[in-house]
């Protein structure tokens, strides 16, 4: 076979433009594994087509690739990215994780605002509290140290040696009454004259003690002393009486200003 | 899923044939990108022979390339180059389209200002008249009928005989000595 001739006879060239029927392709395909020039001729011709391909190449619309991209996205293998994958689930979790702290927050604030109101409430409590302690503290002073007068005039009354004498209201004074205690021991004397009108503008009251029939200054009584007030004391008396003086007292009593008397009882 | 797809594109990549053809047969993205990048001019160039409106060829286009990928685990290197193969592809959509009944009713009903390329014996050429073909209607009336009826319209060697009645076998020497005429006007 003149394979020159074959070569040269344009069957390369039919077959490669595909221009040949299925016989003549099968006979190239035969004769080409004989003949190395067949495959080189081809070869060369395959060459020639690419050539001439690229000189009546035509750009195609430039959005063609990316449409094609798209179309085949879901056939193209995908490299194994496991990072970006990791990536996702750490996003998840931090977003889950911001969601959870963000709830917390809100939650942690408004036991804030409630736990503070809670706590200036107990604070109020607390001072009140702390004021009626205080205010109690001081009754009780207030209470002991009346108790312990108490207890001491109660001592006084109730002394072994301490008598009690009532002076009572002369004529026309009937209704007045003062009590008057007397320590015969330790001579201590002891009134209580809260029954006595109040002393005009530069008076006082003054305690006589009649001894011998003759009336003897015993002292001033205070004014501003209630209850069982401490009078000078008074060494003997057979009577005491009470006259309104002026300040300071007198040396005798105005017998007209006399308001109680009493007799002591031996 | 964006960003993974711009990361693979950034990659610097170049390929041997054998290599496109392994990375095309692992279904990578890239390769296909690649494959695109350096031939899609040249198989639109052949569509747009054929199918001179730009809209359906660009359509054809679109679907040779997802026939390439569908049919890559086909291709066998021993029996032709990529180039070869993706060519013969490119020309036998275009050519199925073409021998359509859509395509038919499209030409009937449209006046195309491409020009009507149905008939052999259509003179009437346009002067935007894509490369290949030109050059083809340049050459003798005999080369000029068996190639566009071979070629662009994709009838067999029989089909031929029986069209403008000669022996196939006169077809065949007729398609050999045309595409030789053609190679040399190409050439020159």
């Amino acid at each position: 076979m003149d394979i020159k001739a074959y070569i040269e006879s344009g069957i390369i060239e039919s077959y490669v433009f595909g221009l040949a029927t299925p016989e003549e392709e099968e006979e190239l395909l035969q004769l080409s594994k004989v003949y190395p020039e067949v495959r080189v001729a081809v070869g060369n011709c395959e060459k020639w087509l690419r050539d001439v391909s690229g000189r009546y190449a035509i750009t195609a619309p430039g959005e063609v690739k990316m449409q094609l991209l798209n179309r085949l996205h879901d056939e193209f293998s995908t490299p194994v990215h496991t990072v970006p994958v990791i990536h996702r689930y750490r996003e998840v979790v931090f977003k889950y994780a911001a969601v959870l702290a963000l709830c917390l927050l809100a939650v942690s604030g408004l036991l804030n605002i409630y736990l503070y109101s809670r706590y200036r409430q107990a604070n109020r409590d607390f001072t009140r509290l702390q004021s009626q302690h205080d205010m109690m503290a001081a009754d009780n002073r207030a209470y002991q140290a009346r108790f312990a007068i108490i207890e001491h005039e109660l001592q006084v009354i109730t002394a072994p040696g301490t008598r009690r004498i009532s002076l009572s209201g002369v004529a026309g004074r009937e209704q007045r009454l003062v009590t008057l205690y007397w320590d015969t021991h330790t001579k201590d004397v002891y009134l209580i004259a809260n029954d006595l009108p109040v002393p005009p503008e530069g008076k006082q009251y003054q305690l006589w003690a009649l001894v011998g029939g003759k009336p003897v200054p015993a002292g001033l009584l205070d004014e501003k002393c209630s209850g069982l007030c401490a009078a000078e004391p008074v060494q003997q008396a057979e009577a005491f009486a009470i006259t309104l003086e002026k300040k300071g007292g007198s040396v005798t009593p105005t017998m007209d200003q006399m308001f109680v008397l009493g007799k002591v009882n031996i | 899923m964006q960003s993974d797809r711009i990361i693979i594109l950034k990659e610097p990549q170049t390929y041997t044939e054998q290599e496109l053809i392994a990375a095309l047969k692992l279904r990578r993205e890239e390769a296909f990108s690649y494959l695109y990048d350096h031939y899609a001019a040249a198989l639109n160039g052949v569509i747009r022979n054929i199918i001179p409106e730009i809209h359906t060829a660009t359509d054809i286009l679109q679907d040779v390339f997802v026939k390439i990928w569908k049919q890559i685990d086909s291709y066998d290197s021993s029996r032709a180059g990529l180039y070869t193969w993706m060519f013969t592809i490119a020309r036998t959509v275009a050519i199925d389209y073409v021998r359509s009944r859509g395509w038919q009713n499209s030409l009937r009903n449209s006046a195309l200002t491409e020009g009507n390329h149905q008939l052999a014996d259509n003179n009437i050429l346009p002067s935007d008249e894509p490369g290949l073909r030109k050059i083809v209607h340049t050459l003798k009336e005999e080369h000029k009928t068996v190639l566009e009826l071979a070629y662009f319209q994709g009838y067999t060697q029989a089909e031929i005989a029986g069209l403008i009645n000669i022996p196939v076998n006169t077809v065949k020497t007729r398609i050999r000595a045309a595409i030789l005429q053609l190679k040399k006007k190409i050439n020159r």
